[in-house]
């Protein structure tokens, strides 16, 4: 990928500039030129995230990044083949809650002439959103993870990134680089998304060397994480995997430093690579590792999106926000080869998409063409680990852009 | 093997002393003003929130912050018994259910407006530090809020008994009306009840704060934890909710090592429920304050 300018000097533009730059880079990549004289009409597409509830920290990033993009490929020119015509995201809380999303996602495609839309953060979510999508044959691209969503032959429902089942063998194959003959535990929240991911692990361990000592549901969202560190320790286990939602996790690793349990830790994904969990864990984060589907310091485009998205709100463009960047320029690619609004034929431009260039192909790998099952065939994770406040790319070696820290 | 299990112990002793601190501000109201007080764990929410903000903005220790949010909260329990429980007491137990229960909604959602959902930390010296003793760890934070969350108990009971308003709370828990006709004035007596009875919810929230993060929802976990100790230990009995606290984070953390992790609630509701079947008053039943 190119690695032009940002490597040397951190980004300092102002927003202007980064648009017009943005656009510049798009107009050079980008085929036809866009019309002027009549505005033409905008293309509607739609973004469903939690932003009240309890994933609301995660979805208002979400919808942070989701008007990012949108201004992006706007100043850009917007879709040359439909006349200049921009991107009008229209949004939607599913507030955190299944049956919401539900009602939230008829609205928003009854409701509105949509073109294609992308969501939900969490899979329990993102299912549900798909279903919809799919009855209603309009495309939906996401970033979760659930392995689901490319099963029951699926044909509106994109999934750009690496699967759950993908996030599992990186966890265990991460384990090998950080201790010799790994005993791991595994500690999870008892939630779909808790025993999904854990009953992953669980399967590919035998096949990946890894002997797992402890096999442990947990009540989400308890008062004190002592007993279960305790448990922990007494299992003599060498590594800690926890699936845990980011206030059950900032307890663990706290509990684990004050318990003398000094293990590495693999925190996954989800809350575990958001800006919020080292401002709660401080320097005890350092060193810890997890997995991610995007990471800011992946290539080029990514570390300027990510300069911009830092500059207006002060923080590093998370994993999933991150994704969703790429998802609207994704949609922006179809939307140009498809010379038109209508979702069916975004959704066949979607399905002979193939982005190795520019913004659409923001991915681990850098490359994105999707199988029969919405299944990105170069889809993969990234290890990753938080180093001096930030998080990077440490695993696999292709993807590294950081030395493994070893504690 | 017995290292693992005098740490669980340990373990369960500590947060059971939080768990004591809430439930005995619960046991308190219902046992003088005879109101179930859903919105206690809120006022933990708030105490812990006043001693983040004083901690990251000012820069005070959370354990001095006691110092400020146990008055603020002992006066707004003054405020709330005047001006709201006051209003619907012998009105029955409906309307004082749903008053408590709207607070709780409401403030949850104000915190809510206010803070947004965002989980916050604050960061101290001695958060992250542990005691060794022998092959057992204490958490030098939960240590220090297990002392002081004791030391609140004792001197509560202390006031119980050896002043005169302590007496006059007892004796209105005992008999209002009879009280009443010896003089003792309720409003004053309920108002000093309520009042403490928030204080040490803020206290609790204080205590809190070095170990563990504060969210407008966190009251939640502590409400229903504080109501089974209640339950547990005898309504209305101080005594009670403080071993029954104790008890109880025992109970959570045994189960956690010895059953499963996600049986620490089960275990605690079985207890709960033979409780009822057994001893329907309680543990502690008869004695009340």
């Amino acid at each position: 990928m190119e690695k032009r300018q940002t490597e040397a000097a951190p980004i300092r533009r102002t927003r202007k500039e980064f648009l017009a730059a943005t656009a510049a880079a798009s107009a050079l990549a980008g085929s036809g030129t866009a019309a002027f004289g009549a505005e033409a009409e905008p293309v509607n597409i739609g973004g469903l995230y939690p932003s009240t509830g309890s994933f609301a920290q995660i979805g208002q990033g979400c919808v942070n990044a989701a008007k990012l993009a949108v201004e992006m490929v706007n100043a850009g020119g917007g879709i040359k083949s439909l006349g200049g015509a921009k991107l009008n995201l229209i949004l939607s809380d599913v507030q955190s809650e299944p049956t919401v999303t539900r009602t939230e996602t008829e609205r928003l495609i009854t409701g509105n002439k949509l073109s294609a839309i992308h969501g939900c953060y969490a899979s329990a979510l993102t299912l549900i959103a798909s279903e919809v999508a799919e009855r209603q044959r309009v495309p939906l691209l996401t970033g979760s993870s659930s392995d689901q969503l490319n099963r029951g032959g699926r044909k509106f429902t994109f999934t750009p990134f690496a699967r759950a089942s993908q996030f599992a063998q990186a966890q265990l194959r991460m384990s090998h680089l950080v201790t010799n003959k790994p005993k791991v535990a595994v500690i999870f929240e008892n939630t779909a998304f808790g025993t999904a991911t854990s009953n992953g692990l669980k399967e590919q361990a035998p096949g990946e060397n890894v002997e797992i000592v402890m096999f442990e549901p947990y009540s989400a969202g308890f008062t004190d994480a002592s007993p279960l560190v305790n448990k922990v320790k007494a299992s003599g286990a060498t590594m800690l995997f926890a699936v845990s939602y980011l206030s059950d996790l900032i307890n663990i690793v706290k509990t684990m430093k004050q318990m003398g349990v000094n293990i590495p830790l693999n925190g996954g994904s989800g809350g575990f690579v958001i800006p919020g969990f080292y401002k709660n864990v401080g320097k005890d984060a350092e060193g810890l590792l997890g997995v991610a589907h995007w990471n800011h310091d992946m290539d080029g485009n990514a570390k300027r999106v990510n300069a911009e998205y830092q500059k207006r709100f002060g923080e590093f463009l998370f994993e999933y926000a991150g994704g969703l960047v790429a998802q609207t320029y994704m949609i922006a690619d179809a939307l140009e080869r498809a010379k038109s609004r209508d979702p069916l034929k975004v959704r066949d431009a979607l399905a002979d998409l193939d982005a190795s260039k520019g913004y659409a192909s923001m991915a681990p790998g850098g490359r994105v063409k999707f199988d029969d099952t919405g299944r990105n065939v170069y889809g993969h994770p990234l290890g990753v680990q938080w180093q001096h406040g930030d998080l990077a790319s440490v695993y696999p070696k292709s993807d590294a852009r950081a030395a493994l820290l070893k504690s | 093997m017995l290292v693992t299990v005098a740490q669980a112990i340990v373990n369960g002793l500590l947060i059971g002393g939080i768990y004591a601190l809430v439930s005995i501000g619960v046991t308190l109201i219902f046992g003088v003003v005879k109101i179930v007080n859903f919105a206690q764990g809120e006022f933990l929410m708030i105490g812990m929130y006043i001693t983040f903000f004083l901690a990251t903005g000012l820069g005070v220790d959370p354990l001095l912050s006691l110092l400020i949010s146990m008055p603020v909260l002992f006066v707004a329990g003054v405020l709330l018994q005047k001006f709201m429980i006051r209003r619907v007491l012998g009105l029955g137990d409906m309307p004082q259910i749903f008053l408590t229960f709207a607070l709780s909604l409401l403030l949850m959602n104000v915190a809510l407006l206010l803070f947004s959902a965002n989980y916050r930390t604050v960061q101290t010296g001695y958060a992250q530090q542990s005691i060794q003793i022998g092959p057992l760890y204490f958490g030098a934070a939960r240590l220090i809020a297990f002392v002081l969350a004791m030391l609140l108990s004792v001197g509560l009971e202390i006031f119980l008994r050896a002043t005169d308003l302590g007496k006059a709370m007892r004796a209105a828990a005992q008999n209002r009306d009879v009280a009443m006709l010896m003089g003792v004035n309720p409003d004053r007596v309920f108002g000093v009840a309520v009042g403490l009875s928030l204080a040490l919810a803020g206290a609790a929230g204080s205590l809190l704060m070095p170990f563990y993060p504060v969210y407008p929802t966190v009251g939640q976990v502590f409400t229903l934890m504080a109501f089974v100790a209640v339950v547990l230990g005898t309504l209305g009995n101080v005594r009670g909710a403080l071993i029954a606290g104790l008890m109880m984070g025992m109970a959570e953390s045994l189960g956690i090592q010895f059953i499963g992790a996600d049986s620490g609630m089960i275990v605690v509701f079985v207890m709960l429920l033979l409780t009822l079947a057994l001893r329907p008053s309680g543990l502690f039943g008869g004695r009340t304050i």
